[in-house]
């Protein structure tokens, strides 16, 4: 069990900035997840982590050792990776005990260990088969018992469910949570995909372009992004944002007017608000106007898109819902669920 | 595909490999149970000299080949059974050393014999430095800076481009008496150096030839091998605690298993045939290979005849050899392909 510190890290190839100037404190047993766009920097961030790639900058520590200079089986990590990184001349048994056999553990445990650890991910009656009899999802367990095998301090996943798909992902990813709840692992997750982190994580790393943009619970992410990028990525759909300015406390973009409450700086300003935020009507008296640009049924909901002043701004109404093509809808914002970002930064603003 | 189409595709090829490798094939095995001699008769020749009283005639008993109208031999052509191989393989000879214990004996006087030995050993030495540096030099090229790589592929292929019989002459002229190579040595260690006096320095040169020779073909198919790696798996090995040495043993190796069969099978092949190295070092007195002795019955000897049945069943055994020396591999790649490996 350890704790995790990023002091600054870099990374650079030759000019090409990979992750620049990133600091992080993960704590004893927690589940981090890393979140972004693909190539942000944070399957980098990983690999520096697990060793296999030389931070430019920046210190490195486990526990309380700086490992930047440690190989990567002196760290102490084990790595899952996104295609599973079995070893296809070995048998299921085989793949989960190399790890023990090439760390010279006393072989006289291997066998309960290897049992011990196929029975936690479910594979008891498949270790005689190879990786290539496997599906997709066993390949993946495997890789899983792999890892946890050996008992290690820091557990490292690289976007373990992206080749599955999508039942599978939902079965393994409840799987992978409860496993990290039994053994109590420092965990550090990569992914692309929103549900798995907000669904994983303790903690949500949301970087972009190398940079980090946000570090927070899933709540605070979705509920108080820092910035225009984490409001534009969190979320399905994703946060709404009207380019406008503020004139006499009130925000305007094109024809819509919508009081800012608490805002008081004039100028130039982002509005974000949630889809599932918003009161879709018909009646005239609401805070945006428009006629219907498209209508989706999702099933639990219908969104409703509107056209404002070049923008898409997207709504959910109940599934009941019904509204024309082009006819004039309007959506109700209360104050509270409105989220302001500086034109400029895209950073935060708060009343 | 249909059956038409399927022949269509397929005749050509069929054709090419019945008249190019089946019939010869047939006519080499057939060969090689047939004697063709000249048919010679007895004559009575009377010659007489001019004496004084009387001329001395003496009679006798002459061999001679039947002439025929157009002035050629006359030949006919026996089967001899099996008689051409037992002239190759000596077989009372053989065991009648044996009987004595003399072992090494047919190894040293017999021409299949020693060719056999020279052969087996030349194609069983040379197969795992092949393979050793022609891996070593795919690992060093996939590790080095991509700019170099151009280079130093260029370089290394150099050797397998040259023409064998050129190789081999230019190795010989290193190290020949006056040599560079020997040259050099003579002064390093102030000793008296020819390495083309006795047979073991002749045969240390020709495998270090070949080795040099084929490890850039098996390091061109073992460096296209290892750019289709699994990094992951490669990874997955390093973060499980695998040394350098035991990536290579579980990842790499099982990953270009199945080419290092194929530069095996084309190997032991291509050097039991081995020729080349015989003509090029101009070994024959020391070292001779089976090949090389098929080439020898085929040269004419003093009267012009060519020694074609011998020829035959010297080239059949060089290919009873190969198919023996391939089995192995052979049942492992079956074995392999049942399994579904």
């Amino acid at each position: 069990m350890a704790s995790i510190r990023l002091n600054g890290i870099t990374k650079r190839w030759g000019k090409v900035t990979g992750v620049s100037h990133f600091d992080l404190e993960v704590a004893d047993q927690e589940f981090i997840v890393f979140l972004g766009p693909s190539g942000c920097g944070k399957t980098t961030t990983m690999r520096m982590i697990a060793g296999l790639e030389d931070p430019s900058d920046g210190d490195i520590l486990i526990g309380d050792t700086r490992v930047n200079n440690l190989d990567p089986k002196d760290r102490d990590v084990a790595m899952v990776f996104q295609s599973y990184g079995l070893y296809p001349n070995l048998t299921v048994y085989e793949n989960i005990r190399f790890p023990l056999k090439v760390r010279k553990v006393d072989p006289t445990t291997h066998d309960d260990r290897v049992r011990k650890a196929a029975d936690m991910v479910e594979l008891d009656n498949l270790l005689h088969r190879f990786p290539r009899e496997l599906s997709g999802g066993q390949r993946q367990r495997v890789a899983l018992a792999r890892a946890i095998v050996r008992e290690p301090n820091v557990f490292l996943m690289d976007e373990p469910l992206s080749n599955l798909d999508a039942k599978l992902r939902v079965s393994t990813r409840a799987k992978i949570k409860h496993l990290q709840h039994t053994l109590k692992t420092t965990t550090i997750y990569v992914t692309h995909d929103q549900i798995e982190a907000m669904t994983l994580a303790d903690r949500v790393v949301v970087m972009n372009k190398g940079k980090l943009q946000q570090l927070g619970t899933p709540k605070q992410i979705y509920d108080t992004p820092a910035n225009t990028f984490v409001a534009s990525f969190i979320g399905s759909p994703a946060m709404n944002l009207l380019s406008g300015r503020i004139e006499q406390g009130h925000f305007v973009a094109g024809d819509a007017r919508i009081p800012a409450g608490d805002i008081q700086n004039e100028g130039d300003i982002t509005l974000g608000f949630r889809a599932e935020d918003v009161e879709v009507t018909l009646d005239n008296d609401a805070t945006l106007v428009a006629p219907v640009y498209s209508v989706e049924l999702l099933g639990d909901a219908t969104l409703v898109t509107l056209n404002i002043d070049g923008t898409l701004v997207a709504a959910k109404a109940s599934k009941d819902f019904e509204v024309e093509m082009d006819q004039q809808v309007g959506f109700r914002l209360a104050p509270e669920s409105c989220h302001w970002f500086d034109a400029h930064t895209g950073h935060r603003i708060d009343g | 595909m249909n059956r038409k189409t399927f022949y269509l595709f397929v005749g050509p090829s069929l054709i090419m490999m019945l008249v190019f490798i089946a019939a010869p094939l047939i006519s080499v095995f057939i060969g090689s149970f047939y004697v063709t001699r000249s048919v010679y008769e007895d004559v009575t020749v009377e010659s007489c000299t001019p004496g004084f009283t009387t001329q001395t005639c003496t009679t006798e008993v002459r061999r001679k080949p039947i002439i025929k109208d157009n002035g050629e031999v006359l030949t006919n052509t026996v089967f001899v059974g099996l008689d051409t191989y037992r002239t190759l393989l000596q077989p009372e000879r053989v065991k009648r050393a044996f009987t004595q214990g003399q072992w090494l004996e047919p190894f040293r006087t017999i021409d299949f014999y020693k060719a056999l030995r020279f052969t087996v050993m030349f194609t069983l030495i040379t197969l795992p430095f092949v393979l050793v540096v022609g891996l070593s030099i795919a690992m060093a090229v996939n590790n080095c800076v991509r700019t170099l790589r151009g280079p130093i592929i260029f370089v290394s292929l150099l050797p397998f481009i040259i023409t064998p019989v050129i190789g081999a002459l230019s190795i010989r002229w290193l190290f020949i008496g006056d040599g560079l190579i020997t040259r050099g040595l003579e002064q390093l260690t102030g000793q008296d150096i020819s390495m083309f006096a006795q047979g073991w320095t002749i045969e240390l040169l020709m495998l270090f030839y070949r080795v040099w020779h084929v490890a850039p073909f098996a390091f061109v198919i073992f460096y296209a091998g290892l750019q289709t790696v699994n990094q992951d798996t490669l990874d997955a090995a390093t973060v499980d605690g695998a040394s350098r040495w035991e990536r290579l043993r579980y990842v790499i190796v099982p990953h270009l298993q199945p080419l290092i069969i194929f530069v095996t099978m084309i190997h032991l092949m291509d050097a039991y045939r081995v020729f080349e190295e015989v003509i090029g070092f101009s070994s024959e007195a020391h070292v001779i290979s089976l090949q090389w002795l098929t080439f020898d019955y085929l040269t004419p000897d003093d009267s012009g005849n060519r020694a074609i049945s011998r020829a035959s069943a010297s080239s059949m055994l060089t290919m009873v050899g190969i198919i023996i020396i391939l089995i192995p591999v052979l049942r492992r790649t079956w074995r392999e392909h049942r399994t579904g490996a």
